[in-house]
């Protein structure tokens, strides 16, 4: 790596230095308590697993380059050069952590290793040594928004071809839309991803519960989020933003995608309207009597929290309302809430991870789900829906993993 | 009349989020430089992911069918 190379780099990383970031490098005392928190260590340990390991070649980086020690007496050992063995190593921690934010709850001074691996991820995007599948995917979003005028009649096609999968749920209200597009002043604007799973329950849902709503011509994931790439993650999400502006909606309620939501709701500073993940919206609907559910389960269910939902944005209680709803047999997994395991998918490692990887590092969690004696995993996040049902069937855990919006569909009632 | 003739089919039917990109990205190398492949999906979201990730990569779509049920995306691959 040359000089130049490294001098841009080093100016990338000074982007990433506000104050909480320099508390996070300054102060680990390497007490370890982080150790036995991860559960990559946990199914796999190794050091280079933990969360203080996967810091260690970042905060080395910024002795040598940010701090006095590094200037005058390098020779100390705690310092490393800016060189492609040290792109390796970013390489290593940043996609082999899923940034589920689970040792931040046990350090001592809150540590959040998430964006310590931040830093990470966006000099291997300066380098151009990100997965090119995450920068791929972003683009890709990033230029679906500049193209989408031209695909808004096939898309409007596609849209009413799927309306009578929704009407086999839930008969439309006399003169309104299935899937409503392009409602200006609507209550709800649905930002579904691209599947048509992710579009056939919620509309089932608000037409039951008589909302005005309308679908989003876009998909909530943002790529660059999972890439690390601040700017990326800013252009994707002003898609969404500029379509609830013009539509001036009252709120955007995000589909089960937990990093979609979190980014929505916590970077894109104050907003002109409310952001919600839909199981919110269920779980509310259901409280002000806009929906009747049955209890239509017949099997033992349990729910896995999505870091970026849960621990990270602090949903907590809609989804277990929504299934105490449809079930008599729900059971908390051990442990729960803030305290969860990660699916181990997080982080973009569903798109650009390695399937052995994936599946090894979530032994703790294949170990926690089978414990629950339950046959339905329930959650609200695609990347975990995936994640998951790839972990059950990999050590056979005989379970099937369900999205709340599509349980609280099947429990519609009159 | 298409002029063109579809080699290959890849059925993306049903799959979760991303993959039916990922998969197109990883398996546009099964056909040749100058071929046709028939993508099958389900995915509404299809519809403007694919031109959005043909201008991504270089590739081309050539034409996109709806059936009900069932969208049909014909997608060059360029280099
Ligand atoms: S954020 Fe999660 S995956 Fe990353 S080090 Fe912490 S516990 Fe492990
Ligand atoms: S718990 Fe916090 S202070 Fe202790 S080693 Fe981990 S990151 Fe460092």
């Amino acid at each position: 790596m040359d000089l130049q190379q490294q001098y841009e780099l080093e100016k990338l990383f000074k982007t990433k230095l506000h104050q909480a970031m320099r508390f996070y490098l300054e102060t680990c005392t390497h007490c370890g308590l982080c150790v036995d928190s991860c559960h990559v260590y946990n199914s796999m340990p190794e050091l280079r697993y933990t969360a203080v390991g996967r810091s260690e070649v970042v905060r080395k980086i910024f002795i040598k380059y940010f701090k006095m020690q590094g200037k005058i007496a390098p020779w100390l050992g705690e310092t490393m050069e800016m060189d492609e063995f040290v792109l390796d190593k970013f390489y290593e921690a940043a996609f082999s952590c899923t940034g589920c934010r689970r040792c931040m709850v046990h350090c001592p001074f809150g540590i959040d290793t998430q964006q310590i691996m931040s830093i990470a991820k966006l000099l291997l995007v300066g380098a151009d040594k990100e997965p090119k599948i995450l920068s791929m995917l972003s683009d890709m979003s990033i230029n679906k928004g500049e193209q989408v005028e031209e695909s808004r009649a096939q898309y409007a096609e596609a849209i009413k071809n799927i309306e009578p999968e929704v009407e086999a749920i839930w008969p439309t209200p006399p003169g309104k839309k299935t899937i409503p597009l392009e409602v200006e002043h609507a209550d709800v604007l649905y930002v579904a991803l691209s599947g048509k799973h992710s579009i056939i329950s919620a509309a089932a849902i608000f037409n039951a519960a008589d909302i005005n709503w309308t679908l989003s011509s876009f998909e909530a994931v943002n790529f660059g989020a999972f890439l690390g790439d601040p700017q990326r993650t800013k252009k994707i999400g002003n898609r969404i933003i500029a379509e609830a502006t013009r539509l001036k909606v009252k709120t955007v309620a995000i589909v089960e995608c937990g990093t979609a939501f979190r980014i929505m709701k916590q970077q894109f500073g104050k907003l002109p309207f409310e952001v919600v993940t839909f199981v919110e919206l269920i779980a509310k609907y259901h409280q002000e009597g806009k929906i009747k559910l049955n209890k239509v389960m017949t099997e033992k269910v349990t729910y896995h929290d999505p870091c970026q939902i849960a621990r990270n944005a602090g949903v907590y209680e809609a989804p277990r309302y929504i299934l105490n709803q449809l079930s008599d047999d729900f059971v908390d997994m051990i442990p729960n809430r803030e305290e969860n395991w990660c699916c181990g998918g997080g982080g973009g490692l569903v798109a650009a991870g390695d399937f052995e990887f994936r599946m090894k590092s979530s032994k703790v969690k294949a170990d926690q789900m089978k414990k629950t004696g339950a046959t339905v995993v329930a959650t609200a996040c695609e990347n975990c829906h995936s994640q998951l049902h790839d972990v059950c069937g990999y050590y056979n855990t005989n379970q099937h993993v369900e999205f709340i919006s599509h349980l609280a569909a099947q429990g519609l009632a009159k | 009349m298409a002029d063109y003739t579809a080699v290959k089919t890849f059925d993306y039917k049903g799959l979760p989020c991303p993959m039916p990109i990922v998969k197109m990205s990883q398996e546009i190398s099964r056909i040749a430089v100058g071929e046709v492949g028939e993508v099958l999906s389900t995915d509404p979201g299809s519809i403007a992911d694919f031109p959005a990730w043909a201008k991504t990569t270089g590739h081309q779509v050539l034409d996109i069918v709806q059936e009900p049920g069932l969208i049909k995306i014909y997608v060059k691959r360029v280099k």
